[in-house]
């Protein structure tokens, strides 16, 4: 199940209401920042982390994303499992977040990216970090994780970095696994 | 004097585009183009979580984060070819120009629907919002409009502070007005951080 077999290519309505100073991409309100922004939002989730801050970072991006991608899906009737992987994969670079592929098998799967907006972002304004910082993109794998599978949204998903950009690693490797099955 | 409309319909037709990395460099930083009800439902959590005591830092590292966007971004806007060509070569020499010049990029980002209703140069702005997407969210009662507060006083320092990179801290900025509270608009004054009585 990869996207290799796929030729879909995501769709991108972008309109912008002059009225209201708005930007629209797909229907869903969206705004241009800078990696500084996020890379703050990410340092106060890491300040945080007794509050569950990275936890919270990576649970509104799930949640913000994941219908997005389901109403795509199902607006645009994305069936096949590969066809989805691509469209999240596009999905994720026609925003800005980097590069990411996905690998999956039955319950368990992989997230490369070869480039990620928050990782390379963080090193462009502090350098290199002694931890992951990229819990936007977790957010993001567990939002398409749902949506590629119809999982629900609060489905017992596991998804480790062990590898990260920011850390000095050439691409970030994301584990993702459910019911107790890991990525191989 | 600035043509606010047409400056906003240029400016929104300038496209930041993605490349082959799947990253958008544009103004001298990296942007994304994320869903603006992100950043509300992550401020939502975390200031939730913050309780009472954590509150106003969580509130100042909000602002914060915003003002750094809207110090380097808005360096980067002001600088460019684009903003020369919109606004003219002129505009480099006007400060109030150029803070109205940031405020129609400001409308065309979708940061906000908003404008400088009152401008006393290096003393203080008021600025106010008609529309913006920090009032989208069940406030609690309380101001939320932080990404404006800090993106308000970062254009002032651009403007009225130090030179770039040094000048960044030298307004603050207080949200007096909000939608998000039932007010008709937002508001918001900037004034030096530190006054000379």
């Amino acid at each position: 199940m990869t996207s290799e077999r796929s030729n879909v290519k995501f769709e991108a309505v972008r309109e912008f209401d002059l009225k209201r100073m708005r930007h629209y991409l797909n229907g869903t309100q969206t705004v241009l920042h800078c990696h500084h922004y996020a890379s703050l939002f990410t340092q106060l989730a890491c300040d945080a982390k007794h509050l569950n801050g990275p936890a919270l970072l990576s649970e509104a991006a799930a949640e913000t994303l994941y219908p997005i991608l389901k109403d795509y899906y199902i607006n645009n009737h994305i069936m096949e499992f590969s066809d989805r992987i691509s469209i999240a994969e596009q999905y994720f670079a026609f925003i800005g977040l980097g590069n990411i592929r996905f690998e999956f098998a039955p319950e368990r799967g992989t997230a490369i990216l070869r480039h990620s907006h928050i990782d390379e972002g963080w090193l462009k304004k502090w350098g290199a970090n002694t931890e992951r910082v990229n819990f936007i993109g977790e957010g993001f794998i567990r939002a398409a994780s749902v949506a590629i599978f119809d999982l629900r949204i609060d489905a017992e998903i596991t998804i480790k970095e062990t590898q990260s950009i920011v850390m000095g690693a050439s691409r970030s490797k994301f584990e993702i696994k459910w019911r107790g099955h890991y990525a191989g | 004097m600035l043509d606010r409309v047409k400056a906003i319909e240029d400016f929104s037709k300038i496209r930041v585009e993605v490349n082959s990395l799947g990253l958008i460099p544009a103004f001298g930083v990296m942007i994304q183009n994320l869903p603006s009800g992100f950043w509300n439902r992550f401020s939502r959590k975390i200031l939730d979580a913050a309780g009472e005591d954590l509150f106003d830092a969580t509130e100042a590292l909000l602002e914060n984060a915003a003002a750094e966007c809207g110090y380097h971004t808005g360096y980067g806007i002001m600088t460019s070819d684009e903003f020369e060509a919109v606004l003219g070569p002129h505009i480099k020499d006007d400060k109030q120009g150029l803070l109205h010049g940031l405020y129609a990029v400001f409308c065309a980002w979708g940061w906000a629907d908003a404008e400088i209703v009152e401008l006393v140069p290096f003393e203080k702005m008021i600025v106010h919002a008609y529309d913006y997407y920090e009032s989208d969210i069940d406030s609690n009662e309380r101001h939320f409009a932080y990404m404006i507060k800090g993106i308000s006083r970062a254009f002032m320092d651009l403007a009225f502070s130090e030179p770039y990179p040094n000048g960044l801290g030298g307004y603050s900025c207080v949200q007096t007005k909000g939608i998000e509270k039932g007010d008709d608009y937002g508001e918001f004054i900037v004034k030096p951080a530190n006054p000379i009585d």
